[in-house]
């Protein structure tokens, strides 16, 4: 079958943005599984509350200070909703800081079923929390944001690609780098490596177990919500968003390696580019391919593509 | 039909005399039910208390507006497959989190068999309900089994995700809108080929499933108490040494992950026949596979008719939630979240003799004051993770000064 080059492209670019998405998804839920071993089952549901808290921020700060008009007007529009989504994400850090130190701490000798359980029912709590403040209707940003598909940066290239995903892709290769850069060269990132590696010896040489497990489960909450200021403006935010993106969170870190932020990265750029090659192919295929594809990267490695947390980040 | 399955478990003299038998063993009296089940006089009592009281729910559903026949039938259904995955949780330590595939494999093969094939015998579509679910099992089990912990937890979840996936994705199996499974007074399912009204068929499948729960758990209580019921604790505690003692590891343990396919297809092929059609997003989602994993803990997974009573507790909280609060999602969860700090035996284990739970109550009975001094050690208790937490918070941000 001949296949149009462009076309081509234009989905390997819908991959790679959809994978820096669920990049951004599951580093936070990998870096709090590999670091404090808990399987955070809320993990979509901050996604969610980050957008929800966006939308409020983008309709507030987009509409109130940079009206998208003009070229440096949309640059300046880019610029401020992009700190409006980190922001968003920031609310979502008390939160998680909040929920590691009050309840989660409490479960860390316990049976694994019942951090299970717990952050199960956090799941349920957080859903009705996001119904409870901004209703059961879903919520679109769609107006305000288009603004920024208006620059057409795509077409420079001869490419007809929203600009916002583009956006994405460099947003998530920044969060990417920082996220190395953190683990490997800051002095907090190697203590939190060090905690992950042997909690003990971590104790032993001063390091605050405490401190880092509420950081780290901050830091989760904090991409979590961060992924989902960012990912909003292409759909609504509704009440039943969370869910898909814990699902597929996990095939990426399954398909990663259990805890480890590299793999994360490799699996979630695969995931994205051969799912959405494959539903350009066989659209049917939307919803089973990336199961498909941690079946078949399964059967041919077991343990996943990278080990675990801690050795490398 | 259900008198034989009531018969098995609260006795009744009229089978081989041997039932019920009274015991007495180091000058204790008990009860046997069967072979090698014998119980302390209290708990046959309960036991029997027990199955008068899932017998009677028909007539009960009539007194009161807030019990449905309905709503429990789902329960039960649920609890038993609960039952199934207790197997794993309890025994092998093994946490599945894809149970609700096999459930919704049997309730699926039921609705295939009846709307693609035009089965009408009951029997059939429960028999192909645990057949399918069975294979399901075996499939799901042999590729996920090469792994333990969160991997196989994940695997399992991935797996029922996928058939999610597909089943939703065919028009085969009736897209996101499923499937009927003979709906219609004219259609309904045959028992023995008699044709029921639609009220006599609600009863007649819930005594069905009445006769089913119980033989289930006699069969579950035997198993558990078996030889492989006893490699399979050991496999629990140390894979290792079990493996060294001689118990062949892998084979037990997709034997058990089988067997509680069995019930998942089961208890899904009578929820086709209870709810005359099958969603995926009510069979098959991942939720499910949750809500399937959190009975089992909420009744107290580590009792034999725990996972069941959790089932129609949850639904019940489910629906009857529902009805009082639009926020009743938050409510399970609420529930949820108490049961892991307050009660993590679950319903049953915590009202068993010699738990904490009954031993405070005692207490409690005791000196009804200490009611204070717990009430203020717990305020005592958030207020101090509270303030650890802005703490915490504060030294995030501004560091250790």
């Amino acid at each position: 079958m001949p296949v149009d080059l462009s076309n081509l492209l234009v989905h390997t670019l819908n991959g790679v943005q959809y994978g820096f998405i669920l990049f951004l998804i599951a580093s936070g839920l990998t870096v709090i599984l590999g670091i404090l071993d808990v399987l955070n089952l809320a993990h979509g549901e901050l996604f969610a509350f980050g957008a929800y808290v966006a939308f409020s921020v983008f309709g507030y700060v987009t509409g109130a200070i940079a009206p998208p008009s003009g070229a440096g007007g949309l640059a300046l529009f880019l610029a401020v909703s992009l700190g409006a989504a980190v922001l968003a994400a920031l609310a979502v850090v008390p939160l998680g800081a909040a929920i590691e130190a009050v309840f989660l701490r409490r479960l860390y000798g316990r049976d694994e079923v019942y951090q299970l359980v717990f952050t199960f029912g956090l799941l349920l709590i957080i859903k009705d929390l996001n119904k409870l403040i901004w209703g059961p209707t879903p919520v679109r940003v769609q107006s305000v944001y288009s603004g920024i598909n208006r620059i057409p940066a795509a077409e420079l290239v001869g490419l007809n690609f929203p600009t916002y995903k583009l956006v994405i892709i460099a947003v998530g290769a920044v969060v990417v780098a920082a996220l190395f850069w953190f683990f490997d060269r800051t002095k907090t990132g190697r203590l939190i490596r060090a905690t992950a590696i042997d909690r003990e010896m971590a104790t032993a040489i001063g390091v605050s177990t405490d401190r880092t497990f509420t950081l780290v489960f901050a830091l989760g909450a904090f991409l979590a919500g961060f992924a989902g200021a960012i990912a909003l403006p292409q759909s609504t935010a509704n009440l039943a968003m969370g869910a898909n993106p814990l699902v597929l969170s996990f095939v990426v870190i399954v398909i990663g390696g259990l805890g480890s932020l590299r793999g994360a990265f490799v699996a979630a750029l695969l995931v994205g580019v051969l799912s959405r090659w494959a539903v350009w192919q066989y659209p049917p295929a939307e919803l089973a391919a990336p199961f498909a594809i941690m079946i078949l990267v399964l059967l041919v490695k077991p343990d996943g593509l990278f080990g675990t947390w801690g050795e490398t980040a | 039909m259900s008198d034989d399955g009531t018969a098995a478990d609260a006795g009744s003299a009229s089978r081989e005399g041997r039932l019920p038998g009274i015991v007495t063993r180091d000058g204790d009296r008990y009860v046997r039910v069967t072979r090698g089940l014998e119980l302390p006089p209290r708990r046959a009592a309960l036991g029997l208390l027990g199955v008068i009281l899932f017998v009677a729910v028909p007539d009960l559903a009539t007194l009161s507006p807030l019990l449905q026949l309905q709503v429990v039938h789902q329960g039960v259904l649920f609890g038993l497959a609960a039952v199934g995955l207790n197997l794993l949780l309890r025994h092998t330590r093994l946490v599945s989190f894809g149970h609700a595939a096999f459930f919704g494999t049997g309730a699926y093969a039921a609705a295939i068999l009846a709307t693609h094939f035009d089965v009408t015998s009951m029997l059939l579509l429960l028999a192909g309900a645990t057949l399918f679910g069975t294979l399901m099992a075996g499939v799901v089990g042999y590729l996920s089994l090469r792994h333990t912990g969160l991997y196989f937890s994940l695997l399992t979840l991935a797996f029922g995700q996928l058939l999610y996936a597909v089943v939703i994705g065919q028009g085969y199996f009736g897209s996101s809108d499923g499937l009927s499974v003979r709906p219609g007074e004219a259609n309904q399912a045959l028992l023995f080929g008699v044709e029921f009204g639609s009220e006599a068929y609600s009863v007649i499948v819930y005594y069905l499933t009445v006769l089913v729960v119980v033989v289930g758990l006699l069969v579950m209580w035997r198993v558990i108490n078996s030889p492989f019921g006893n490699a399979l604790d050991a496999i629990g505690q140390n894979r290792t040494r079990a493996r060294f003692i001689g118990i062949p590891v892998r084979r037990y343990v997709l034997a058990a992950f089988v067997l509680s396919g069995v019930y998942g297809g089961l208890a899904g092929g009578m929820y086709g026949l209870v709810q005359q059609h099958v969603r995926p997003e009510s069979t098959l989602y991942f939720l499910r596979s949750g809500d399937i994993l959190f009975m089992a803990i909420l009744g107290g997974f580590q009792t034999l008719v725990g996972p069941l009573v959790g089932g129609i507790v949850l639904v019940f909280l489910q629906d009857v939630g529902r009805d009082v609060t639009s926020y009743f999602d938050a409510l399970t969860g609420v529930v949820l979240v108490a049961l892991v700090f307050g009660f993590p035996r679950g319903i049953v284990g915590s009202l068993k003799r010699g738990s904490p739970f009954r031993e405070r109550l005692g207490r409690l009975a005791a000196d009804p004051s200490l009611a204070a001094t717990w009430l203020r050690g717990a305020r005592d208790a958030a207020v101090a993770a509270a303030y650890r937490a802005g703490e915490n918070l504060r030294i995030l941000l501004f560091g250790v000064n």
